[in-house]
């Protein structure tokens, strides 16, 4: 163990420093965007480590430093846990020659080579029960330490929890969290009561508690349990179990799926300002056990202390934790038993279904709206309640607005997650001629799941596996880190600016014919299918049994 | 990765300045002499106190935010008193604590406060306004302390690119420790009821932070806390435990008794420099700086 002192760190440098220069740094390729920033991989010139660099938009700040990144910052660097993604230092961009161009400020974190919503959506992977409860324990493990240091994190959900290849899961993005100011939850107690107010401009739609959504302000820790049972729920179902629309359509996706709220239920719901002014919500009763049929009782039990109405008597991370479902066979995997996989991150993804995210928006949060200029916001903000929309005076909100080929289709139509199951269960049905379209577009009914014998031989298999089993594996890792896929509305251009600006020449070869054509751009803008579709570590397993585990 | 024990402590600890840092700093290698540096980072601190008052922040929001102000100009990756403004510094610190705490205020706020608190004429500080403002006086003309809107406008500009400096010059080392709250619990423990030594506990502590040894960023919170008590029991005559009680709270000898001498000579300090500064305006821009010591300057031939 390395003796640390209060004067030098770990590394033996003075505790008070400077930023560390960017050009310590070699840029790997871009691999996400978080709620205020850009994501880039990269390699540490100093320990040759390889590191995730967030870095921190800086547009539209009236009142200086975003306070979400500052605040996000500061916990980050009180927090050390093995389950909250570790912050190692802060690295400073200077822009060369002119001098009027703000530094750039990144995030050094190690790098993580998953989030749990991109492993969910890769079709090869399938989790195990082991699987579902190591990940669950370490994401309470995690949420507990939070708790019990007084922090709420307030944007859980599947994007938030990066996984490594070694199997450690890690709570990230504290963008939206704050500290908070009651006492930290008890055994046995729920979270407690909650004596200030706080912003409800929190927690993405689909992770978005009740009483959020019924307003409430003064909330406590139940809120990030909510989220838990969401992302508990999403690992059996392999996508998000509540995926509203709009506020009022997740209130009532919520009460369709947990039952309507009762003064029993949930109590002093009716005294609540309501959601979007609604306060009837029928006397449906709950339909959990019905949902998850398939799962361990022990299971859909925990999930349904997780989903509990009442945020009084929802479970909190400590109970959570003794909950028999742990101790249950199947015991928990270890996280060094887990299967690697390749690699997948939210622009793989995006890449996977050629449009930009459809996730609804991360919430501005915070007293500070300005400082929540997130391109989340960007990628959906044509979808959102007005109200929302009013929230979001963002600076780059026109991007979303761009069109793209089909716009006619896709951008209009109401949001759901019919997208992703459209993506994540690819079709023999899907012919040719849609590629282009039929990606990005929003309208499709929903997809029923693949069938369970075999894999589809859909555009899937053709961009996808085929090419993989083809070529060797190594070259195709720097391929797909070193571009910067970007939505644009000339699909011929689009792929001339790749060709200029990194050498991919030989890409074409893979599927010779598709050269000229505008739907190229859609082979090409698919590397990460390819990756997310061959995990290292699962040969077995590929098909067979993946509509068993993912339904 | 930290060991648990300095990662368990990180709430109550703060980071500290190596010895390197604390004989090296940017204004030095740049030629400000050490005792005129020691008078204007004393100064803006005062600055910083008077405005965290005039804005009615509280005490712990001020007391983090003239540490972050102190910390600022520490060491050689520190800033210069050449190349920055004191009060641009002393603003900047204290909006950027303000925002990340519970009591946020607004730049124009900030600034009204910084504009009266600088104006020659009106300013209440002795640093800054020698001639004092009696009562009796007429009240001080408003423009020369009100801003205008093209002056607001540009003070703005310069506050937020202060505070991204000041984060870029910390690291993002935001969090401080403050020794106040400790002190009250060690009081508690040590089973001292008179409230004038509480009282007297906290003028200590609020008054480290000013000092010129940087107490603040060499030790930590309850070193402070147990060297003000010390002090404070002394001075009110309380009689605390018989034993060596301050090794309960990690605390040795030497370390206690060269805070308590440093914190007893802040009297002393204040005294002097305002005696030093008589009649002149502690330098509070990077041209009232240059200005200076040119006059020092020409004064040694």
């Amino acid at each position: 163990m390395v003796i640390t002192s209060l004067e030098r760190d770990e590394y033996g440098c003075p505790r008070f420093r400077g930023c560390t220069n960017i050009r310590e740094f070699e840029f790997l390729g871009k691999l996400g965007e978080g709620t205020f920033g850009e994501v880039y991989k990269a390699r540490s010139k100093k320990d040759n480590t390889i590191v995730a660099l967030k870095k921190i938009l800086m547009h539209n700040e009236r009142d200086g430093f975003p306070i979400t990144a500052l605040r996000e910052i500061k916990l980050l660097k009180m927090l050390s846990h093995t389950n909250i993604l570790h912050l190692r230092e802060m690295a400073v961009e200077r822009s060369k020659g002119e001098g009027r161009k703000k530094p750039s400020m990144y995030m050094v974190t190690p790098y993580m080579e998953h989030d749990l919503s991109g492993l969910l959506e890769n079709p090869t992977v399938q989790f195990t029960e082991a699987q579902i409860k190591c990940y669950m324990l370490q994401l309470l493990e995690g949420l507990k330490y939070l708790h019990a240091n007084r922090i709420l994190h307030r944007d859980m959900k599947a994007a938030n929890l990066l996984i490594s290849n070694k199997g450690i899961l890690q709570i990230a993005d504290f963008g939206l969290a704050r500290p908070y100011e009651e006492p930290p939850p008890e055994p046995g107690k729920g979270g407690g009561e909650a004596r200030r107010d706080y912003t409800t401009l929190v927690v993405t739609r689909w992770y978005r508690p009740p009483e959020l959504l019924l307003q409430l302000r003064r909330y406590t820790t139940a809120i990030d349990m909510w989220g838990v049972g969401c992302v508990f729920g999403e690992m059996f179902k392999g996508k998000p179990i509540l995926a509203g629309n709009s506020d009022l359509n997740q209130a009532q996706l919520i009460f369709n799926l947990v039952g309507s709220p009762t003064e029993e239920t949930m109590p002093g719901w009716s005294l609540l300002p309501g959601c979007e002014g609604v306060k009837n919500f029928g006397n449906r009763s709950g339909r959990l056990f019905e949902v998850f049929k398939d799962q361990d009782p022990t299971a859909v039990s925990l999930l349904g202390e997780l989903l509990k109405l009442d945020w009084r008597k929802r479970i909190n991370a400590i109970d959570a934790l003794k909950h028999p479902y742990f101790s249950n066979l199947p015991l928990p995997a270890r996280p060094g038993e887990l299967p690697s996989f390749e690699d997948s991150h939210e622009l793989d993804r995006r890449r996977f279904r050629g449009q930009r995210a459809p996730m609804p928006p991360a919430p501005v949060g915070g007293s500070i709206a300005t400082a929540a200029n997130g391109s989340w916001t960007t990628a959906s903000s044509n979808r959102h309640s007005v109200a929302e929309n009013k929230i979001n005076r963002l600076p780059n909100a026109a991007r979303s607005t761009r069109p793209h080929p089909s716009a006619g289709h896709g951008d209009s139509q109401p949001r759901s997650f019919d997208n992703r199951l459209a993506e994540s269960y690819p079709r023999a049905g899907l012919g040719e001629e849609s590629h282009s379209g039929s990606w990005r577009r929003g309208g499709l009914p929903p997809k029923p799941p693949a069938p369970a014998h075999q894999w589809p031989n859909g555009n899937v298999n053709r961009f996808g596996r085929e090419r993989d089993y083809n070529r060797p594996g190594g070259r195709s890792e720097v391929l797909v880190d070193s571009y910067v896929p970007r939505v644009s509305t000339n699909p011929v251009e689009y792929s001339r600016e790749r060709d200029g600006s990194v050498s991919i020449s030989t890409d074409g070869h893979d599927y010779p014919g598709n050269h000229q054509h505008p739907r190229q751009e859609h082979a090409r803008d698919n590397p990460s299918r390819r990756r997310s579709r061959s995990p290292y570590a699962r040969d077995g397993f590929r098909g067979t049994d993946r509509a068993f585990y993912r339904r | 990765m930290a060991t648990p024990a300095s990662s368990g402590l990180k709430f109550l600890s703060n980071a500290l300045a190596t010895p390197e840092q604390l004989s090296n700093s940017s204004s030095a290698i740049d030629g400000v002499a050490p005792d005129l540096e020691a008078s204007i980072r004393f100064a803006g601190a005062l600055l910083t106190q008077a405005a965290g008052v005039l804005l009615r922040l509280s005490q712990d929001i001020i007391a983090q935010a003239i540490v972050t102000f102190t910390r600022f100009w520490i060491g050689s990756e520190g800033g210069s008193l050449r190349i920055y403004n004191v009060k641009d510094v002393s603003a900047a610190a204290l909006y950027l604590t303000a925002k990340l705490s519970f009591q946020p205020t607004s730049p124009r706020s900030v600034l009204n406060v910084y504009g009266f608190l600088l104006s020659k004429e009106a300013s209440p500080l002795w640093c800054i306004n020698p001639t004092p403002v009696r009562a009796t006086d007429p009240p001080p003309n408003p423009e020369s302390y009100v801003l205008t809107e093209g002056q607001y406008q540009a003070q703005r500009l310069v506050l937020m690119r202060t505070e991204a400096i000041i984060l870029r010059t910390l690291g993002f080392n935001t969090h401080v420790a403050l020794p106040h709250t400790v002190s009250l619990t060690y009081l508690q423990t040590l089973g001292v009821t008179a409230p004038g030594v509480a009282k007297r506990v906290f003028g200590h502590l609020n008054s480290a932070l000013l000092s010129p040894q940087l107490l603040c960023v060499t030790h930590q919170p309850n070193a402070l806390a147990v060297a003000a008590i010390y002090l404070a029991a002394r001075e009110e005559g309380v009689k605390l435990v018989d034993s060596e009680w301050w090794e309960v709270f990690d605390v040795d000898r030497e370390e206690l008794g060269f805070l308590v001498v440093g914190m007893r000579s802040m009297e002393g300090f204040a005294q002097a420099e305002f005696d030093k500064w008589k009649g002149r305006s502690v330098p509070m821009t990077v041209e009232e700086v240059e200005s200076e010591i040119e006059r020092r300057g020409t004064e040694g031939e």
